[in-house]
């Protein structure tokens, strides 16, 4: 299968639009509700590798936007589903069910960095951060050099004068 | 009654070094371990096991996970120990120092018995801290 039999293929089962890229590259984005749906039916399209998740955090808009990006060894074509989530309550299902243990990884990960829930994951323990009590760090509002100085630093001492600056 | 000290003192020829490398510490002790430089001609060897290790080589930056690693590697070598910290990462944080993820200064978690200063530090710079674990084990006193 090519791209545009498999753009053509989104299109007609869902309803939504799907943009090459460039070769091999297909976007598409989608509504979180129907976001299962859609990985179920790129998993059954030979979709088997999940490369990555990633989140975008998007502070005016009050958007996180999801990446999962999507490999086929079989069609070679890597295809990018996006989706966007409120900020203030970022919950989403897990993929686990479908890929298993590669989604797994990624989606502790991004509940540690940014507190997005994934509902249906089996361990969302922390994985770098230990005994963190902060907000999710990698969010944009999060500023991680306040945060620095207050913990580590001491204005007053003469060496470490030069954080402050 | 031949005393600990004076026991050391008799056996020292050579000292057994445990890795404890985060990021790119390692490449930096890398030339030391290569021909060029040879560590073994001054009796260094690396260990597999913290338990045989008389000296601990920290470098790199230390996560808060990894400084948790990092002390239960300390508390498991047999006295006396040395630690020897490497790069500027771990006496300041380096490029680092405004992670919320990683530890500053290592002194605040580990008794450090030497640092060597450099982003990497050269190998000469480490063979002089060895010579000084030398001098530090001839020069111990009975406690």
């Amino acid at each position: 299968m090519n791209e545009k039999e498999l753009i053509k293929k989104i299109e007609s089962e869902f309803g939504i639009k799907a943009e090459k890229q460039r070769d091999r590259r297909i976007w598409v984005t989608v509504k979180r509700k129907r976001l299962m749906k859609l990985c179920r039916f790129l998993y059954e399209e030979n979709f088997e590798h999940l490369s990555a998740i990633s989140v975008t955090d998007f502070p005016e808009e009050k958007v996180y936007e999801l990446t999962y990006h999507l490999w086929s060894y079989r069609d070679k074509i890597l295809i990018t589903v996006k989706t966007k989530i409120p900020r203030n309550k970022p919950e989403i299902e897990s993929v686990t069910p479908i890929w298993g243990e590669s989604a797994q990884i990624h989606e502790r990960e991004l509940h540690e960095l940014f507190g997005v829930k994934f509902n249906g994951n089996p361990d969302l323990s922390p994985l770098f951060l230990e005994d963190w009590n902060k907000e999710p760090p990698f969010r944009k509002d999060f500023n991680w050099r306040e945060y620095v100085r207050e913990e580590y630093y001491d204005e007053k001492n003469e060496r470490e004068k030069p954080y402050f600056v | 009654m031949v005393s600990k000290a004076k026991k050391l003192r008799r056996l020292i020829r050579s000292i057994w070094v445990f890795n404890w490398f985060n990021s790119c510490g390692f490449t930096e002790l890398i030339p030391v371990v290569g021909s060029r430089w040879d560590m073994e001609r001054f009796g260094m060897i690396v260990t597999g096991t913290p338990r045989h290790a008389d000296v601990l080589f920290i470098a790199g930056y230390q996560t808060l996970k990894s400084i948790k690693r990092a002390k239960r590697i300390y508390e498991q070598m047999p006295e006396p120990k040395v630690v020897i910290a490497l790069g500027s990462c771990t006496m300041t944080g380096g490029m680092y120092w405004d992670s919320y993820n990683t530890i500053k200064r290592l002194e605040d978690y580990l008794p450090v018995n030497l640092y060597i200063p450099g982003c990497p530090p050269r190998p000469e710079a480490v063979f002089e801290a060895c010579e000084k674990i030398f001098k530090h084990v001839l020069e111990m006193k009975d406690e």
